[in-house]
């Protein structure tokens, strides 16, 4: 069998569900244990701004609200794709995604960003 | 796309029963994938959620402070024993599903289940422990 690609399979949203799902699954698990298991992160403005100020924190921050932001909202569309039809309730609903996800990440980047660069 | 579709194709994947239909006849595979795709669901509602909470750190610390007794009754902590179990879940059978995929792990994918649901189990219960003692001290 010989398939043209179209440009638009979903073979790219399916591959970089699985990059992103190895990425969360380290990055989850460390960041839950911290907070909540180990004792060493007592969540107070005090601690968390402390560690926002090391700018390896920050980074790692930052890819964990974009890697988290990209899976689950194009883990939400997927779902879509299998139960709309519709050209234009697929263009409402992905435009709809698109824009929350922007806004979440324009939200974490203007808190996370700032801390140690005052 | 223009794929040819064979009545057998049509018969099986297009017609199937679909999970929310009555005569849906389960099975393990459905039953993992039905549990992956609503824990997902819940972790992004949850992720929105958690990203305008910790957004007030960048009001100050008497709106953080704020925002977090809102967020510390009981009812939140024991909601949060309940998101540890659907992140235990999701981690632990999205792992799987990548096994599956990339390392010719469909031939395992039933004992690949259960142990994704053995390492449930054991995680929630222990990480839901500390979680319950820490809420007492
Ligand atoms: C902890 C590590 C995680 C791993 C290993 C993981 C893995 C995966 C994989 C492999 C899929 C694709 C399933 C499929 O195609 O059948 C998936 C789907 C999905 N994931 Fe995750 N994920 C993780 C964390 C998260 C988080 C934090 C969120 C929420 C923000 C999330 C939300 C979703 C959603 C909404 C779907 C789509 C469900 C579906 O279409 O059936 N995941 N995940």
């Amino acid at each position: 069998m010989s398939f043209k690609s179209s440009g638009n399979s979903g073979a790219f949203a399916w591959f970089y569900q699985r990059i992103t799902g190895i990425f969360l699954f380290v990055i989850l698990l460390l960041h839950f244990t911290i907070m909540h298991f180990t004792g060493t992160g007592e969540i107070t403005y005090e601690n968390i701004v402390g560690r926002l100020s090391d700018p390896y924190w920050k980074m790692l921050d930052l890819s964990f609200v974009v890697f988290a932001l990209y899976h689950g909202l194009n883990g939400i569309w997927m779902a879509i794709q299998d139960y709309v039809r519709s050209e234009g309730w697929r263009a409402v609903i992905y435009t709809i995604l698109v824009l929350v996800g922007v806004f979440l990440f324009f939200l974490a980047a203007v808190t996370l960003i700032p801390f140690g660069l005052k | 796309m223009s794929l040819y579709m064979s009545p057998k194709y049509k018969e099986q994947v297009l017609d199937r029963k679909r999970w929310f239909e009555w005569d849906y006849k389960w099975f393990w595979g459905s039953f993992a994938w039905v549990l992956h795709r609503l824990s997902g669901w819940a972790l992004v509602f949850y992720l929105l959620l958690h990203i305008w909470v910790i957004h007030h750190l960048s009001r100050g610390p008497a709106a953080f402070d704020q925002v977090m007794q809102a967020v510390g009754t009981p009812l939140f902590k024991v909601l949060e024993i309940g998101l540890w179990g659907v992140i235990v879940y999701h981690a632990f059978n999205g792992m799987r599903v990548i096994i599956v995929d990339f390392w010719h792990g469909s031939k395992y994918q039933k004992q690949l289940f259960f142990i994704v649901l053995f390492l449930f189990v054991v995680l929630w219960v222990g990480g839901g422990i500390i979680m319950a003692l820490h809420m007492i001290h």
